[in-house]
């Protein structure tokens, strides 16, 4: 008898399964109501509504979104560095700073970084109200955590030895500290700091979705009023900018030994680094918290949470990120091997792109108009939008690949989808899996998103809690999604250092 | 009166339950230039890095004029300077660079800056390159550009220019050939500091393993499996003495 051999290779296309159950609720909640509305979504994409007066929206919009995607990255890069430097071992040794410290640090960041941007957007508007500077700050705060984590990674791969000869030469602690870090510094920034740029123009877009401004904002109030082809005129241009800007960062090579630009690249480090912390000082002292104190007696309210209710909300978000992390795993080689000729290539590229595109809420709702909401829905959602990631990774790193094993397969006369599987896929499935359990620690965080949205988990009770007020309930709520991201990390961590 | 400047007690080290230093004592006074002769694997590196504070030995005390390293501030620790055999350089940015590294010691934090930057004076990195004959086409290179020689050369500009008074040098001729050899050990071995008009001794403790090297040291220490085995003037070394080590 044959056995099922395990190799990575199936563990790639084994989470599919996922779909059974999937497939199961999505069935049974069809409703035919909004057909038509989700037919006229699609013929609307080739139809997008262009006028004077959109084009003159459109460009204000995008400019918001910009500037606070651009501000919220310039901030939240800088800090990232800082941080990083201070959480690193390095920083520890040349300061003779107990690693107790580095660690506290580290964990505090792992925290903030376990709540999404979302989140932080949707707390903060319900104690400041809506306003640009907090759409920059909530897309800051988990962004910097992110960011430093990174830093401290690079500064890692510091030469232990190169350290301890510039500890010898005795130079002051901070001249050796810029000496060592500079170049790993530098080579982050080139290397990570620009696309985090894209990253955070798209929470720009998710945060808008939530009342914060610029496109996001626009594309939500269309989509409310079923103004689809002003929808589709926003999804387009927001494509273009993202297209467009992929290709400009594609073309700029940062020449690191041009004085002046790396002077005005320090010179906008600093300004920002104070700019920004001036800006947080006048915030906190000039807002007088009044909403913050008008609720502060109903932190002594009782939760109307339930022990159970609360399990069964934290059981719903951690089955809603596996079926998610399933489906962002298996439906991009599925799809990818199955139709393996040029022409379906193109279209699914372009199906994934859609998929990065459309911020998942929008995904949830566009969903919503022929099933009723479910978990399955919500799954559904969140790992299409992230097939649409990993399948961007998986093409980049197959068309990379030397392909002379598929052809030699081809040639010998084995069926194109077997060539592919063994002698194209097979070679990328491990480092696949890999960067999937990277994004499966973003999916948990997204749960949020999607939760608020289609009712289920612990997204959408802190979307109840706040409305009601009841920062009793949202504490616990955030302390509980916090530690599922957190665990999830850690398990991910294991799964990935075995992957790797 | 002890006037040694570096002193070792008793000193052992272990490393996962090798003995690597075995209850070495040593003293190295002023002005003296020793030789530390042993087979590769014998301690040499181990020694050194006890010397200069970067490994803490298992026993034993480490004094440096008279004090231990725990006692002694910053700028009695830049006294010392050490040339590594796995010259330790920063690999991604220029030889220039490097060798200002070397300087950060008597500068603030903007020289450090500067040097990065690429705006810092590179005049003294550039004469003490030149004392160690680097040719100037090398001098904006990164390191991982250049030869192992080229290396080499990079790491012991970066060490005379610090002008300390005590050298520990490791293996500092490899990757050298002949000619350059003699040029830099009178380079080590002599006073360099072109400012400084009284050519006061450098104290110099350096690695070899090439007996042809000697002549200019005036002692000649042998070690072995972490003992030393003799400790002598270099006028007195007889075959017997490199037989024990050998
Ligand atoms: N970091 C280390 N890891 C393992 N073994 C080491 C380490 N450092 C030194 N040793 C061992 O210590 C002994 C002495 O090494 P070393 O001081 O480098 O000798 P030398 O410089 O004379 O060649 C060797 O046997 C070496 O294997
Ligand atoms: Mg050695």
């Amino acid at each position: 008898m044959n056995k099922l051999k395990l190799n990575y290779t199936s563990l790639s296309f084994l989470p599919i399964l996922v779909c059974i159950p999937l497939g199961y609720q999505l069935i049974n909640n069809i409703h035919l109501g909004g057909f038509k509305l989700f037919q006229e979504f699609l013929i609307s994409a080739f139809n997008p509504k262009i006028d004077n007066e959109i084009i003159i929206t459109v460009i204000n919009r995008l400019n918001e979104t910009i500037l606070i995607g651009f501000f919220s990255w310039l901030v939240s890069i800088s800090f990232g560095a800082i941080f990083g430097i201070i959480s690193s071992n390095i920083f520890c040794k040349i300061f003779n700073i107990p690693n107790f410290f580095s660690r506290v640090i580290r964990f505090f960041l792992t925290i903030i970084r376990s709540i999404h941007e979302v989140v932080w957007g949707i707390l903060l508007m319900q104690i400041y109200g809506i306003n640009f500077s907090i759409g920059i700050i909530a897309i800051c705060i988990p962004y910097i955590a992110v960011n430093s984590k990174v830093f401290a990674e690079q500064l890692e791969t510091i030469d232990y030895k190169s350290f301890e000869s510039i500890n010898q030469i005795n130079a002051p602690k901070f001249s050796s500290l810029l000496t060592l870090i500079w170049n790993p510094i530098i080579n982050t920034f080139k290397n990570f700091g620009i696309y985090r740029l894209e990253c955070s123009i798209r929470s720009t877009v998710i945060l808008g979705l939530f009342g914060i401004g610029g496109i996001g904002t626009s594309i939500f109030l269309s989509f409310q009023a079923l103004n689809f082809r002003e929808l589709w005129t926003y999804l387009w241009s927001l494509a273009i900018l993202i297209i467009l800007s992929g290709i400009i960062f594609k073309k700029i090579k940062f020449n690191t030994t041009n004085k002046i630009l790396s002077i005005f690249f320090i010179a906008v480090f600093f300004i920002t680094i104070l700019f920004s912390f001036s800006y947080f000082l006048y915030f906190i002292f000039n807002n007088n918290f009044e909403n913050f104190n008008s609720v502060s007696s109903l932190l002594k309210s009782s939760s109307d949470l339930g022990l159970f209710d609360f399990l069964k909300l934290i059981l719903e978000t951690i089955i809603l990120s596996l079926l998610s992390t399933g489906i962002a795993i298996s439906l991009p080689p599925l799809v990818i091997g199955i139709f393996n000729n040029n022409s379906s290539k193109i279209f699914i590229k372009i199906f994934a792109f859609l998929l990065r595109l459309i911020p998942t809420p929008l995904i949830l709702l566009t969903l919503l108009t022929f099933n009723n909401p479910s978990l399955s829905l919500a799954a559904l959602t969140l790992g299409l939008h992230n097939a649409g990631i990993t399948s961007k990774l998986l093409f980049t790193n197959l068309d990379n690949q030397d392909k002379r094993n598929y052809i030699a397969m081809k040639s010998l006369g084995i069926s194109k989808k077997t060539s592919w599987l063994l002698g194209l896929f097979s070679q990328q499935a491990k480092s696949y899996l890999a960067y999937c359990t990277y994004r499966s620690d973003i999916i948990i965080r997204e749960t949020a998103i999607v939760g608020v949205i289609g009712s289920v988990g612990l997204g959408w009770q802190l979307q109840e809690s706040l409305s009601s007020f009841a920062w009793q309930e949202v504490t616990i709520v955030l302390i509980a999604y916090s530690s599922i991201a957190i665990v999830g990390e850690l398990i991910n961590g294991k799964i990935k250092n075995s992957l790797t | 009166m002890n006037n040694a400047l570096l002193e070792l007690k008793n000193i052992s080290y272990k490393y996962k339950n090798n003995l690597i230093l075995n209850k070495v004592n040593l003293k190295i006074n002023s002005g003296e230039k020793i030789a530390l002769l042993g087979k590769s694997g014998s301690g040499k590196t181990t020694l050194i890095s006890v010397l200069n504070g970067t490994i803490k030995p298992t026993e034993g005390e480490v004094k440096l004029f008279n004090k231990s390293y725990e006692e002694l501030d910053r700028k009695q620790k830049r006294k010392i300077t050490t040339i590594w055999q796995d010259l330790r350089l920063i690999e991604d940015l220029s030889a220039e660079q490097n060798v200002n590294c070397g300087l950060l010691a008597e500068n603030n934090f903007y020289f450090a800056f500067k040097n990065l930057l690429n705006i810092s004076s590179f005049k003294k990195a550039h004469e003490y390159m030149q004392l160690c004959r680097l040719h100037n086409s090398i001098y904006d290179k990164k390191i991982r550009k250049l030869s192992g020689g080229q290396k080499q050369r990079v790491a012991i500009a970066r060490s005379l220019i610090q002008g300390s008074n005590i050298l520990l040098a490791d293996e500092p001729f490899n990757n050298l050939d002949p000619k350059l050899i003699t040029t830099i050990k009178n380079l080590l071995l002599d006073n360099v500091d072109k400012n400084n008009s009284k050519k006061s001794p450098k104290t110099a403790l350096v690695a070899l393993h090439r007996l042809d090297l000697l002549n200019n040291f005036d002692k000649v220490i042998g070690i072995r499996e972490g003992k030393i085995f003799f400790n002598i003037k270099r006028n007195n070394l007889k075959k017997f003495h490199l037989d024990k080590i050998y």
